[in-house]
């Protein structure tokens, strides 16, 4: 047998094992740190990591980039809030209820758009998010500027309503790794396969039978029902929201772990997430008494340095390194060729040697 | 098989084709001709449905396909290999074929079809699992045109396939063309810049100007008529 192909199954191998002792240690982490602060950072982690993985189907793997997904969040959010506080219904019953009305105003406001090319799609998103938040602030029904709070009480699961972080850290745990099995079964779907080739050229998918607009109406519709999942886990656990929750800031901060982690790849948002929410939280800490806004400045340098020097994030980087060991690089081109490629390339070159 | 009468079609209140009417056979190679701007592209995309005609008919087979979606009208048989080959750059050479097989679900066409097109383009089969981007030129264009045999065209369109290429590639592709005409029956229809070429594979001619069909005949017709050899061969 080739000697890479070896190689690359024991590398698989050891990955595998790798991604499940790091599953352990987070099943194990509120077990062994008990400090609040911590559990509400990896919380913090896990639904914007989440976010993350909503606007990646977007903006990653169907290559139309959104900057309005605090909007869809924010509604989620609302959705929900709103739902409990007038009709009494049980917070798990208002997620779906939140992703299927925020879906539903995703899908609508979106379709005219997609039939236009280019940037439109970004600057409908940026307004789109703007526009719901100047509707929140101006509507009674709303609770305008001042918010909905959600109704404190007894530990319920049926209310979804906890005292302490440890519950909001497993549920976050498992949104987490739900969503992320759903968007890899996606990415490996006839709808991964489409969006992919919307991304790479639309008049090309076009003219192979995919109707662009079908599938970037249904990414956005996932996309919006995810971010809306997040706006209810967000609202249940901070248990208070108000318009501030959908700025322009908001949503960039969802594309940053993506972008950070590697877009290219479902995994991206989930690498970029773990490092950069502890990075600003760990920044915000302990900088900013010293110089007010010097930890954003920081953040903005650590950003900045990503971007200019590992473009397609930080596993586009560690995928094209490992990729060289296994095979001749000028051969794999760009990110989502890479080492799984290099696997079966090398596992034929195994058959036909 | 073809048949296409009084096509109309343009972008938003801006008409580009001025009822147009061609025709094309089983195992006929038929050139369209045409400067830039002439509308050769807009017939294109108004023949597979990419842009909706305001007028007139495309008869497929005795099928009407005027009015009927770009996706219908794929599964129908009309395939074409875009203008500037548009191949999936980021993806394999065999996700390029697999993707030419979206409409058609069925697994055991597409390992039989897989295996024709590699019949006819060894290289692509040496090539399979590596980035369609680093492929050639001519490469590229044979993978279009090999996604496009994927989808088991009756009627293939080839929109400019000597864009970009050098002279001799670009007639290898055309005598696959040709010789999927004549030993498939696959209808063939050539849209084309460059004229000498064009004529030395096709059976028949149309030349488009302004959006109308200006001159038709055979390809030794056309290469001996004195406007086309003035405006198009510069003799």
């Amino acid at each position: 047998m080739n000697k890479n192909v070896k190689a690359v199954r024991a590398y698989r191998r050891n990955l595998s094992i790798a991604l499940g002792l790091i599953l352990l240690v987070f099943i194990l982490i509120p077990i062994i740190v008990k400090s609040p602060y911590v559990l509400n950072v990896f919380v913090l982690v896990f639904y914007m990591s989440t976010l993350s993985m909503a606007w990646n189907l977007l903006g990653g793997m169907t290559g139309q980039n959104s900057l309005g997904h605090a909007a869809y969040m924010g509604l989620g959010a609302y959705a929900s809030c709103l739902l409990i506080t007038k009709t009494g219904a049980n917070p798990w019953l208002s997620a779906i209820f939140a992703m299927v009305v925020v879906g539903l105003v995703a899908g609508v406001i979106f379709y005219p758009c997609f039939i236009l090319r280019g940037p439109y799609f970004t600057l409908v998103s940026i307004a789109f998010g703007e526009a719901m938040r100047q509707f929140i602030i101006n509507s009674s029904f709303f609770g305008r500027a001042s918010g909905v709070g959600l109704p404190f009480g007894k530990d319920s699961w049926l209310d979804f309503r906890f005292m302490s972080k440890v519950p909001y850290y497993y549920v976050g745990l498992v949104m987490v790794l739900a969503i992320y099995l759903l968007m890899k079964k996606i990415e490996r779907s006839r709808m991964g396969y489409a969006l992919r080739t919307i991304r790479e050229d639309e008049d090309a998918a076009a003219a192979i039978g995919i109707n662009p607009t079908k599938y970037k109406i249904m990414a956005v519709v996932v996309s919006a029902m995810v971010a809306a999942l997040v706006g209810f886990f967000y609202a249940s656990y901070i248990r208070y929201i108000d318009p501030e929750l959908m700025v322009q800031a908001k949503s960039t901060e969802s594309v940053l772990p993506a972008v950070v982690g590697g877009a290219a790849y479902v995994e991206g948002p989930l690498v970029g997430g773990l490092i950069m929410i502890p990075l600003s939280e760990f920044l915000r800490a302990n900088f900013s008494a010293i110089l007010p806004g010097i930890n954003m400045l920081m953040y903005a340098v650590v950003l900045l340095t990503v971007i200019r020097f590992r473009p397609t994030g930080i596993l586009g980087w560690y995928m094209h390194s490992k990729a060289k060991e296994f095979v001749d690089v000028k051969l794999l081109k760009k990110p989502p060729v890479e080492v799984f490629e290099a696997v079966e390339m090398e596992k034929n070159r195994g058959k036909e040697g | 098989m073809l048949k296409v009468e009084g096509l109309r079609a343009g972008y938003g209140s801006i008409n580009i084709l001025w009822d147009l009417s061609f025709e094309v056979k089983e195992g006929e190679v038929v050139a369209i001709l045409g400067s830039n701007g002439a509308g050769k592209t807009t017939m294109v995309r108004a023949v597979t449905g990419m842009v909706r005609p305001s007028a007139g008919s495309v008869n497929l087979n005795g099928e009407e396909l005027a009015k009927k979606s770009s996706r219908y009208i794929l599964d129908k048989g009309i395939v074409q290999v875009p203008e500037g080959r548009q191949i999936f750059t980021d993806m394999t050479v065999l996700e390029n074929l697999e993707m030419g097989a979206f409409s058609k679900p069925t697994k055991a066409a597409f390992a039989r079809n897989l295996e024709t097109a590699y019949q006819r383009f060894p290289r692509l089969k040496e090539r399979a699992k590596q980035a369609a981007g680093t492929l050639s030129g001519g490469e590229q264009q044979m993978l279009a045109v090999a996604r496009a045999l994927i989808g088991m065209p009756k009627l293939l369109i080839l929109d400019e396939p000597s864009l970009g290429l050098a002279p001799n590639i670009v007639d290898d592709i055309l005598d696959v063309a040709s010789s999927m005409a004549r030993n498939d029956g696959i209808a063939v229809l050539l849209v084309e810049q460059d004229i000498t070429k064009a004529l030395a594979c096709a059976d028949r001619g149309y030349v488009i100007e302004n959006g109308r069909i200006a001159l038709e005949g055979s390809a030794s017709e056309l290469s001996a008529n004195e406007h086309v050899k003035k405006a198009y061969l510069g003799i």
